[in-house]
């Protein structure tokens, strides 16, 4: 099976429809906090991540944005039990308060600690955990390399140069390796601040010399060829800087009550709309792309299953919000809101639409 | 294709141009191979080909460079893609994407070609450099001379139809080397590519050579000529060459096959038997190695490897890469504390010495001897060296002068070449005066004047009584220096014996004068010439 | 290895680019410091306080693409770029090891000496650059990247505003700086999180409605608590590192930007002087016989409409 798929090439996911997928699902997962939906939420993306992701290093970065996770909703609850505002509930304990300084703004450190007010919190930390989880899982999906590729027009230089830093990152932990046994081959201090500069130098003056040989390689291939055709690239830097205006109206308009309605989120969709425009139509020149990433069917089904996702659970929001959140303050078991769950369910679609992936490192 | 009418470079801040008066003309289809000792101005050539000098680097030309009619006055590089393709020493400083074919065609998308152009070019490079099975590979997951051969199809399918390249091969491995020129005579000679190229490896390429490019160190002496007739003047030359001109060999023979023929006749006037050259017998035992086994996560790199290192003797560990040649070199100098096994260097363990202790022990040179330096001129990094082994001021700047004298001081390590890094970074491991030292492959990136000078110098340390360690491919290298030669399979020791008994009876490690006179046992054009003295056949 | 060779640095913005930076960095302040400023009536806010984080979170990625595309777009050739790219891996390669362990960040100790020498336009991009590459590469993408990335950026941009000094007081300026910077960074990101970290319900939440200054306390309660012993530290690592490893690092940057010759004249036969480096003129197709490949199969013309 393996074998065949390196002779024959099937495009992997169009890296945008992944990031739609995530994006989507994490935003389903903002508008809950009901531990149900958060915890199908968490199991989708991770079943999609456990059938899909390449074997590469990227993808390993999942288990840690899970932990990262885990640590968040630790935190949360840390902080709740320490310096939450005291409501009544179901006291667990009560730790001894103590008085801050005055400039704190009447925070209190203690009082008597809930079970309303900890798994509140807890499902608080959960709902930024199963953001997380979903950002994650577009992390070890999608390949950097290949998301750098779709970027527009407009981005192309900073994107070549992303992608350089990313490709050039192994090398640089690996000469790390290596001026630090050269250290000790010369009798030398390899930790502390002696060590960091003795590792500093050669690594850095590898690295520049370096990148002017790149450089040459990359002029040498025509780099920077593209002819800017002058009128085209005025209209799409205008339009540009005229989004980047329209943003910042927008931004006043939305935290300014005062502001005039139609000043809010109209104009920072249209400021949107400019700045995506300018940086689309900037010229290319005669660039061209080999092997684009194809949008196709498969690509329609996962962004669309996720975006239904969403649907439900603003659906059931609308219609009953609190079955979306965990009942505390009294505390209760949280609601089964099964059009929510089975929209979510759906959003494991991708782990049998989306094809497997390439091994690109060995043969 | 290329015309050079009267030009000249000089780079900002120099005062001396770095050539001058250039008059030279490559004409289609040719391969022009371009020597001369490092530093002498090589790359400024090649650079100025398709414009990176002085586009690139800054800097006044004066006359003309045509390239098929273009003039790199008005044409910067990347205005000249499609006409010239350039590939620099170091494969890996040039890519800029991640998987193989993405690579191969970055030039092409900067052309803005039709993407069924691109497909059909990146199928015809795959095949044409054999990298078809590499196609979906990640670039970083693939060996020096497979990364070397994607450099150059990154450029070839641009369609140029001339090629440059600076030294392609001289930070490869010797095997890695001889597959990219193999791959760059068969692209002159199936394709009919028009090639420009600085090489070291003579041996490997000379005789696809139409014609070689002098570069002396003079500025104004850059001249061009049909390859035996330059290379009967020029103080470079491959050992072919020279054993043709102790031999009196006319015309010269450029390989093996032509030498064997012309051969004969030497073959019987070395009426004496080779070993009759003798070696000093060994002294005393530096160094232990005992049933040393070492494991990188599942993948096994030495198996039960025993060996003992004498004072006064050079020994040559070879074999393929990831044979374990480098691993055994890590434990010898304690970089890697043994699993399994143990070593010892003069009845101690280098892994569980002070660092400032051990290097009065055992010292290594690294592949990469720049890795060591981190000063900003030569006298400061050799007052460093000083300071780190608590040696007295001046002792390693002493050695150095040795080694290589008349460097200037306050030169930035960075801007040595690499016989003279090299040199350098043996001082700085030498002026402690190990008894056991440590060279790993040291012959990556010098020119024959450098590592005749390498030989040199490590005979001079073995005579002096340190016992010398090299893991190297080289076996020309192997044949000056070395008095035995140790072979690793697969982290095991297959072979251990002396050196011209090992190398004449592996074709693989034969080197050129022993393939040309076998089966007589003849190692070194320095041994010939000695015995045909003696023998009174020439003065 | 004067000044002259980074005079200039190693990029320059156009003067659009530079009013696109400071419009971008107004807003972007604004985008992350609203909670602080918001101020709603009663009523309203409610809604306004719940839409208000999303809007932002998306604002500032756009804010920061349309900047650092009007920022790059044939204003940074081959040498910026691969300078950019290499530069951002070893910040990158830096980040891994540290794995936010008790602020120990290195990745912003290059960032400083960078801004310094190759100027703050080139800072700039490499502040945002560095962080975006550490996230691929670490896989940590997410929707905290952009503020970083404009965090990062501000820092690098500053110290390339800072006044050139000789000898130890270069040194003493720049450490000085990396100390502020590191711990402004953190407030900010901090300031980021906030409304969403420190949820709804304890005393140093982000109150929808209360006053700038009743919120300015609540926030720096929370970042005390929260984040300051993080911060401290980290700021103390990069200001060290900069007094020990600064002059080294400054000497190898300002020998690569003289090496690379930004801006260095390039003098060729007179008549052409001025054609050389102007635009792109049309160059001629290879129609020729190529050696590899067939002839007349290029068409640069035609691939324009089957471009994406």
């Amino acid at each position: 099976m393996a074998r065949r798929l390196t002779t024959l090439r099937v495009a992997p996911l169009h890296p945008v429809a992944w990031w739609a997928w995530a994006i989507l699902l994490a935003a389903a997962a903002a508008r809950t906090t009901n531990p149900l939906c958060l915890g199908l939420i968490l199991a989708v993306a991770g079943w999609v991540v456990v059938s899909r992701r390449p074997q590469s290093t990227w993808a390993r970065s999942y288990g840690t944005l899970l932990r990262l996770g885990a640590l968040v909703v630790v935190i949360r609850v840390v902080v709740q039990v320490l310096f939450g505002e005291r409501i009544p509930g179901h006291t667990l304990f009560t730790i001894p308060s103590l008085a801050l300084p005055s400039w704190l703004a009447g925070v209190t450190l203690g009082g008597p600690v809930t079970a309303d007010a900890v798994v509140g919190a807890a499902c608080q930390g959960l709902r930024l955990a199963a953001i997380l989880g979903c950002v994650g899982a577009a992390n070890a999906l999608v390949s950097p390399f290949r998301l750098l590729r779709c970027v527009p027009a407009g981005l192309y230089e900073i994107a070549v140069a992303v992608t350089v830093a990313v490709s050039f990152t192994p090398q640089v932990i690996a000469s790390i390796g290596k001026v630090r046994d050269a250290r000790r081959l010369r009798g030398r201090a390899v930790s502390g601040p002696a060590g960091m500069r003795g590792l500093a130098v050669p690594v850095l003056e590898g690295a520049l010399e370096r990148s002017l040989a790149l450089a040459a390689s990359m002029d040498s291939r025509g780099f920077g060829r593209r002819a800017v055709s002058s009128t085209r690239q005025r209209l799409a830097s205008a339009a540009t800087l005229a989004g980047l205006l329209g943003l910042a109206v927008g931004v006043y308009g939305v935290l300014d009550s005062g502001a005039p309605s139609g000043l809010g989120l109209p104009v920072v969709g249209v400021g949107a709309l400019l700045v995506i425009a300018g940086l689309v139509a900037t010229s290319v020149g005669s660039r061209t792309r080999y092997r684009p990433d194809r949008w196709a069917g498969r690509e329609w089904v996962t962004v669309v299953v996720s975006a239904a996702a969403l649907a439900a659970v603003i659906v059931v929001g609308r219609r009953d919000a609190a079955s979306l959140a965990m009942p505390v303050y009294p505390l209760a078991l949280p609601a089964v809101p099964p059009l929510a769950l089975l929209g979510l369910l759906l959003a494991a679609l991708p782990s049998v639409v989306a094809p497997p992936p390439i091994d690109t490192s060995v043969r | 294709m290329i015309v050079f009418e009267n030009m000249s470079v000089t780079y900002p801040d120099r005062e001396r141009p770095a050539l001058e008066g250039v008059e030279l003309a490559i004409g289609e289809g040719e391969l022009a191979l371009v020597v001369g000792p490092t530093g002498a101005g090589k790359s400024t050539l090649l650079r100025s080909v398709n414009g990176l000098v002085p586009h690139f680097s800054g800097g006044r030309l004066t006359g003309r460079v045509l390239v098929d009619g273009r003039s790199t006055a008005d044409h910067r590089p990347r205005d000249l893609a499609d006409v010239v393709g350039f590939v620099g020493q170091d494969p890996d400083a040039t890519f800029v994407a991640d998987i193989v074919e993405d690579e191969l065609a970055y030039s092409m998308e900067n052309l803005g070609l039709s993407p069924p152009t691109m497909r059909r070019r990146v199928e015809d490079v795959l095949d044409i450099l054999n990298l078809h099975s590499l196609r979906q590979r990640a670039i970083m997951s693939l060996s020096g001379g497979q990364r070397q051969r994607v450099a150059i199809g990154a450029v070839l399918t641009a369609a140029p139809r001339l090629l440059v390249l600076d030294e392609p091969t001289s930070s490869l491995d010797p095997i890695s080397a001889e597959e990219v020129l193999a791959a760059l005579s068969r692209l002159v000679h199936d394709q009919g590519v028009t090639i420009v190229v600085a090489e070291h490896r003579l041996e490997r390429i000379v005789h696809a050579a139409d014609v070689i490019v002098s570069v002396p160190e003079t500025a104004g002496g850059v001249r061009a000529g049909p390859p035996a007739a330059m290379l009967a003047l020029s103080s470079v030359a491959p050992p072919i060459v020279r054993l043709a001109q102790v031999a009196g060999w006319d015309p010269l023979p450029l390989s093996v096959r032509d030498a064997r023929r012309l051969a004969g006749g030497l073959r019987q006037r070395l009426v004496v038997r080779p070993a009759a050259v003798g070696r000093p017998t060994p002294g005393p035992v530096v160094a232990t190695v005992r049933r040393l086994s070492a494991r990188y996560g599942r993948l096994l790199a030495l198996e039960g490897v025993s060996l003992d290192l004498a004072a006064g003797e050079v020994t040559a560990v070879m074999g393929r890469n990831g044979a374990g040649k480098t691993t055994l070199l890590r434990h010898l100098v304690g970089l890697r504390s043994p699993e399994q096994g143990s070593v010892t260097v003069q009845g101690r363990k280098p892994s569980e010495m002070r660092p400032a202790e051990a290097v009065r022990l055992v010292g290594l040179v690294p592949q990469d001897p720049a890795s060591m330096l981190s000063a900003d001129s030569v006298v400061a990094e050799c007052r460093d060296a000083d300071h780190d082994a608590s040696l007295a001021p001046g002792r390693t700047r002493a050695t150095l002068e040795r080694l290589m004298p008349g460097l200037s001081d306050q030169i930035h390590p960075r801007d040595l070449s690499e016989g003279q890094r090299l040199a350098l970074a043996l001082a700085i491991v030498l002026a402690p005066a190990p008894p056991l030292i440590l060279l790993d492959e040291p012959t990556r990136g010098l020119d024959y004047i450098a590592k005749s000078r390498l030989t040199v110098m490590l005979r001079d340390l073995a005579a002096e009584g340190h016992s010398v360690v090299l893991a190297t491919h080289d076996v020309e290298l192997v044949a000056d220096t070395a008095d035995r030669v140790v072979v690793l399979a697969d982290g095991e020791i297959i072979t251990d014996g002396p050196t011209r008994e090992v190398v004449c009876h592996t074709p693989g490690l034969a080197p050129q004068v022993a393939r040309i006179l076998a089966p007589t046992e003849w190692l070194t054009v320095a041994e010939v010439e000695s015995a045909l003295v003696d023998s009174g056949s020439i003065r | 290895m004067s000044a002259d060779a980074t005079r200039h640095g190693a990029t320059r913005f156009t003067r659009r680019g530079a009013l696109a930076v400071a419009v971008a960095s107004l807003v972007g302040l604004a985008a992350l410091s609203w909670p602080l400023f918001v101020h709603l009536s009663a009523q309203n806010n409610q809604a306004h306080a719940g839409d208000a984080p999303w809007v932002m979170a998306a604002i500032i990625p756009l804010l920061l693409v349309a900047l650092l595309g009007e920022v790059t777009t044939g204003g940074i050739d081959a040498k910026g770029v691969a300078l950019l790219g290499v530069l951002g891996a070893i910040g990158a390669a830096l980040r891994i090891p540290s794995g936010g362990t008790a602020g120990f960040e290195p990745t912003f100790f290059l960032l400083f000496p960078a801004g310094y020498v190759l100027g703050r336009h080139f800072g700039f991009l490499l502040g945002a650059l560095t962080l975006f590459a550490s996230a691929l590469v670490t896989g940590g993408v997410g929707p905290w990247l952009p503020f970083q990335m404009m965090a990062a950026a501000w820092m690098a941009y500053g110290a390339g505003l800072l006044p050139r000094r000789r000898g130890r007081w270069e040194l003493a300026i720049l450490a000085g700086y990396a100390a502020v910077a590191c711990l402004l960074y953190g407030l900010l990101t901090n300031l980021w999180f906030w409304p969403y970290g420190a949820g709804t319900t304890t005393s140093f939440s982000f109150q929808p409605g209360a006053g700038v200054g009743h919120n300015l306390a609540r926030f720096l309660a929370f970042d005390v608590t929260t984040s300051l012993g993080f911060d401290i530290p980290r700021a103390v690592v990069n200001a060290v590192l900069v007094l020990t490893v600064g002059r080294p690092v400054i000497a190898a940057l300002r020998r690569a930007s003289h090496k690379a010759a930004f801006g260095a004249a390039v003098e060729v036969p007179a008549a052409l002087v001025d054609r050389g480096s102007s635009e792109l003129r049309p160059v001629p197709t290879p129609r020729g016989a190529s050696a590899v490949f067939a002839a007349a199969e290029d068409a640069p013309d035609g691939a324009q409409q089957l471009r994406r």
